[in-house]
């Protein structure tokens, strides 16, 4: 055995995959031409989004996370990603910049905050109300029944790029070594947000929530560096130049919500939804997604720590059709999967 | 056969804002990040199927890929890389080189068959390695890629890929 033979199990790709794949490729430019202005049904995240997901993860008080997502976001893949939110927290505790104030003057985003949602008393009334047939699982952990559902209504909300706020965050942070993509400054996405329906199950002690709705609109103006933006808002979080960029051409912006877990609080995988690539975020201790009182000790905690068994719970994002869905419990991960399963 | 860090020569044209000839970049990289998923992965059309995701992801990026960041062909095996860490989290079993035995060699019929049992036993072998190390020989003979290349993608120093590929092949080779 040598370095020749072990090259000669090398095999050209078949003709025809060959043939395929380059067909693929070059269909893919087509539809960046025509729209001046087209819908980014599937953009997910610019760097500011991604920053402010992640920070969202950090907050306690931050429990319906997974809600937001499907408040702002057209999703159609989940890919996870760790990050390190005390690195974060450092580096923005560096900054030389009163952040509020900075965003505060002059606001970027512009529209009317959305309207507090509406309790219903059947699905059929929530379903009129949402614009579409809600969903519902044909399977639920012993004890669990529906107690309510509510309907948020849908608004709308453009953003305003500043490249020179942007600028001078980075200069503040010290991140001296990304470019802004040119032509941004000035440029207006806007959102267009369908209304986002949660069903309410109880077992007596324990929630079980599914959030589900029609994906958002994101329209940007067409060319936008979304890996670009990416890039940056994956500094923001604290990521390395060369991992920022690495992650930055990797992702598929258009289609893919990144979503930021802070590695030393839980953890994450992609599983298959209902045929579809979803993800699966399970924490065994104070889970931010879960209130502090509905959390259980998970079936895949490790040790529990002095003074109590470990708590925590599970969140599984998952996109079908057209709809996204995020399905959160104090439950362990497997269960909460067979419910997302079978919702119909 | 070995990889370069860079877009080979010739492949861009002499006007700087040119773009590059993508017809040869894809003839040139397409085996590399092909074979690169067949000798870390179970079947050929798993391959295929995340060498097309990888091109595919590549291809929407192409405009904003930074030449000072990194060579085009590692660059596209960062991708492959990032693909076939994406595929592994949803999908734990793993058997790379199954479809080994199906190379096709020109040679008599007892050379064929001397060749796809040699195949195998490699590819049993290499199926008991660790995945890290499964990944380096993918990069190495299945990509050919240059140790300088494989210290880039994986943070490790050439030397250390140098000695680490080195005994993984004496592993080979005893267990041979």
């Amino acid at each position: 055995m040598n370095d020749e033979f072990l090259h000669g199990l090398r095999q050209d790709p078949p003709a025809a995959f060959a043939r395929r794949l380059k067909s693929r490729l070059q269909a893919l430019d087509a539809p960046a031409v025509p729209h001046e202005r087209s819908p980014a049904w599937r953009w997910l995240a610019t760097a500011a989004s991604v920053a402010a997901l992640a920070f969202a993860f950090t907050l306690p008080a931050v429990r319906s996370a997974a809600e937001a997502f499907l408040d702002y976001f057209r999703v159609v893949n989940f890919a996870g990603i760790a990050f390190d939110p005390q690195r974060t927290q450092q580096l923005w505790q560096n900054a030389s910049i009163d952040l509020p104030a900075l965003i505060g003057k002059d606001p970027a985003v512009q529209g009317a905050p959305p309207a507090p949602p509406v309790a219903y008393s059947t699905l059929e009334e929530a379903s009129a109300a949402a614009g579409t047939r809600l969903r519902v699982p044909t399977w639920l952990p012993t004890g669990f029944a529906q107690t309510g559902v509510e309907v948020a209504g849908a608004h709308e909300f453009s953003v305003t790029a500043d490249t020179s706020k942007l600028q001078t965050v980075l200069d503040a942070l010290g991140i001296t070594d990304v470019s802004i993509p040119a032509g941004l400054d000035g440029q207006v996405v806007s959102v267009a947000i369908p209304p986002v329906a949660r069903i309410l199950y109880d077992d007596g002690g324990r929630r079980l929530t599914l959030v589900q709705s029609r994906s958002p609109v994101v329209s940007f103006p067409a060319g936008v560096d979304l890996a670009s933006l990416a890039e940056i808002g994956l500094r923001l979080l604290g990521f390395e130049r060369a991992e920022a960029y690495r992650f930055a051409q990797t992702v598929d912006w258009r289609s893919t919500l990144l979503v930021p877990v802070p590695a030393t609080a839980a953890r994450f995988h992609q599983v298959e939804v209902q045929g579809g690539t979803g993800l699966v975020i399970e924490t065994d201790n104070a889970n931010p997604l879960i209130a502090p009182d509905q959390q259980v000790q998970t079936s895949t905690g490790v040790a529990a720590p002095a003074g109590g068994p470990r708590r925590g719970g599970s969140v599984v994002l998952w996109s079908s059709a057209d709809s996204v869905f995020a399905l959160l419990a104090p439950l362990p991960a497997t269960d909460v999967l067979q419910v997302a399963e079978s919702v119909q | 056969m070995a990889l370069e860090t860079d877009l080979p020569t010739g492949y861009l044209s002499q006007a700087a804002a040119a773009a590059p000839d993508w017809d040869a970049v894809y003839a040139e990289q397409l085996p590399r990040v092909y074979n690169f998923f067949r000798y870390r992965l179970r079947d050929v059309a798993l391959a295929e199927d995340l060498t097309a995701a990888t091109f595919e992801k590549a291809w929407r990026a192409r405009e904003s890929y930074r030449r000072d960041l990194a060579g085009f062909a590692t660059w596209l095996l960062a991708i492959a890389r990032n693909v076939a860490a994406d595929h592994h989290r949803g999908h734990r079993e793993h058997a790379p080189l199954d479809e080994a035995a199906e190379v096709s060699a020109p040679g008599s019929p007892e050379e064929d068959n001397a060749r796809l049992s040699d195949a195998e036993r490699l590819r049993a072998l290499i199926a008991r390695l660790p995945d890290r190390e499964r990944e380096l020989l993918a990069l190495k003979y299945g990509a050919g890629a240059t140790n300088r290349a494989i210290a880039k993608l994986t943070g490790l120093s050439e030397s250390n890929v140098g000695t680490i590929v080195h005994r993984i092949v004496q592993t080979l080779r005893r267990a041979w």
